[in-house]
């Protein structure tokens, strides 16, 4: 006997196969091009990590993972350019299960993009992730994007939405797209929809608005509006204004508000369903923050926040607090920050701090990383929870870096914690120009 | 039916006139300048695309509506892996743990995440959908059921 699971396990890899195949298909004219192109490039990365952690459970794990990236474009000489992009990653573990699978990856996106020389035309198919007002999806689809007249610009997007291991089943198709008007430099305000459909009740209908509005030189208004048509409530209101009255001044004031009924409408995790007694379903989330950032010398920036949140059912929080940071290029890094969470319940009383550098010496790179949050009351009997880290780097060349770090923590979870990763970086970028042989950048 | 069928030949003759009468230059495919660490767009950009300064307080806040309004303007600077490090449909290793290298870049989730995001959970629960999106659940379902 099948379980649902399998049953969609098996669908997804099923999918995953197809749109691999189907990327790959479609890119086949792309690779055979470069005779008629004006510039051919291949770039790509590849990242190898070993992991070594115990669980929860007090076995010891060593994944090892390796994220690979490629982008192959075709410049045409009138400015347009044909590409393929293609990210993903597998793991196999090398000691105990760190999950269910021994084995396991992931096609992230591949797609393949066409970049238009006139008028920002965008068409990209495949594995994607859509960007396009209320919508932040990744999608198996098409989407296209383009300038208009009048300062106009719109965009689209079908597809079926990637889903992993659901609780509640998602839409089988998703389908939206994004209007706007502005001038360059100016404004921007875009009018945003997306819908969801599936074979049962967990449809999406949403629609948005945002704005970009930029009157000064110093000043920034950006904002959203979402607004839940299944639901006829308003899911989020999200504004920003930035000012900065001299180049080493930035100010910048925030106001958010969530609705969770209309919000976590359909969600696919039981972690943030209404019906699981962590959320409150008539909560309301209303966020007022501040933030300034001065740079009284060149390399060094000191930042001060503070963010109050107010809740219409459960009690109030305030987190603030400041930092600094300096910042030689190619020497040294360093930083640290001191903040306090200060809400009504126990959970909300806490201090964080955090104080790291990084320093590099010709190839070598050296890193510290400290990492502190201090709660009033104990949380599984720990009042002091730390993440202390070691990590050194050699680059062997621009292509080649191999890097190592440990980590020791003392948390609730985890009296001595004892972490390491090892990750080699290998990058390349090779550009073939019509006539001119090939180069390395 | 007529209108219809007249609506079906019109809206595609509309967008191709307005494709056509546009006819602005797309924005450039590789930046000009290669940028290492975090930038200060203000540096070189006087015009609006200063408003892009990376080093701003809230960047991280407002890096979604630039997403929104010109992703080719990212592309320029960032491969489409910078964006799936975090908006991930499915991940194992947390962008910080990724990325110890680069300590000076607000990588959430740094050091015990386990007890911390029953806190930011209570907080900001709206801020885990915005990378882990609506359908991921794949660290969520080992523990939530």
């Amino acid at each position: 006997m099948i379980s649902h699971q399998e049953k969609r396990s098996g669908c997804k890899k099923g999918s995953l196969l197809s749109t691999a195949w189907l990327v790959l298909a479609a890119a086949s004219p792309l690779l055979a091009q470069p005779a008629t192109a004006a510039e051919y490039s291949i770039s790509g990365e590849s990242n190898t990590f070993l992991r070594m952690k115990s669980t929860i459970d007090d076995r010891n794990t060593y994944p090892l993972y390796e994220y690979l990236r490629l982008s192959v474009a075709v410049a045409e000489k009138d400015g347009s350019a044909t590409s393929l992009h293609l990210g993903a990653w597998g793991r196999v573990d090398l000691g105990d299960k760190w999950t269910q699978d021994r084995v396991d990856g992931d096609l992230q996106y591949g797609y393949l993009s066409y970049h238009g020389a006139k008028n920002n035309l965008l068409l990209n198919a495949g594995r994607q992730f859509v960007t396009e007002g209320v919508a932040a999806e990744r999608i198996d689809g098409l989407s296209v994007r383009s300038d208009l007249a009048a300062g106009f610009a719109a965009s689209a997007f079908l597809g079926s939405p990637v889903v992993s291991e659901p609780n509640f089943q998602g839409g089988d198709v998703i389908y939206g797209g994004r209007v706007s008007q502005g001038k360059q430099g100016l404004y921007s305000v875009g009018l945003s929809a997306l819908r969801s459909e599936g074979d049962d009740d967990r449809d999406r209908e949403e629609q948005g608005l945002d704005i970009w509005v930029h009157p000064l030189k110093q000043v920034d208004i950006t904002g959203r509006s979402s607004y839940n048509s299944l639901t006829s409530g308003w899911m989020e209101h999200a504004y920003t204004v930035s000012v900065a009255p001299m180049d080493q001044l930035n100010l910048s004031a925030d106001f958010s508000r969530v609705n969770y009924n209309d919000y976590f409408y359909h969600v696919t995790t039981s972690a943030l369903s209404l019906n699981n007694g962590i959320l409150l379903p008539n909560e309301e989330q209303t966020a007022l923050g501040l933030k300034a950032s001065y740079s009284p010398v060149k390399n060094l920036t000191l930042a001060a926040d503070y963010k109050n949140f107010h809740y219409s059912v459960a009690g109030d929080a305030d987190y603030f607090g400041g930092g600094a940071s300096y910042a030689l290029p190619g020497s040294l890094t360093t930083g640290l920050g001191l903040h306090r969470m200060s809400g009504a319940s126990d959970r909300l009383q806490y201090t964080e701090f955090r104080l790291y550098a990084l320093k590099q010496l010709g190839k070598l790179d050296l890193a510290a990383d400290f990492f502190n949050v201090n709660y009033d009351q104990r949380v599984n009997d720990v009042k002091n929870s730390f993440a202390l880290t070691g990590s050194a780097g050699y680059r062997f060349n621009e292509k080649l870096k191999v890097w190592g770090d440990l980590e020791y923590s003392q948390s609730p979870d985890f009296d001595h914690e004892m972490r390491g990763l090892v990750r080699v970086a290998y990058a390349f970028d090779t550009t073939y120009s019509d006539g001119r042989g090939k180069s390395e950048k | 039916m007529k209108n219809k069928i007249l609506m079906i030949v019109m809206i595609p003759l509309v967008l191709c006139a307005l494709f056509a009468c546009a006819n602005t230059q797309s924005r450039a495919l590789v930046h000009p300048e290669k940028v290492t660490g975090i930038p200060n767009c203000t540096e070189c950009h006087t015009d609006s695309w200063g408003a892009m300064n990376h080093r701003a307080p809230d960047f991280f806040q407002k890096h979604g509506n630039f997403a929104s309004n010109a992703r080719s303007a990212c592309a320029s600077c960032h491969q489409e892996s910078f964006c799936a490090d975090c908006h991930a449909h499915k991940e194992e290793i947390k962008p910080s743990d990724k990325y110890k290298d680069s300590p000076e870049r607000g990588l959430p989730h740094r050091g015990d995440y386990l007890t911390q995001h029953k806190i930011d959970g209570r907080i900001n629960p709206a801020s885990c959908l915005k990378c882990h999106g609506r359908q991921n659940n794949e660290r969520c379902v080992i523990c939530h059921k």
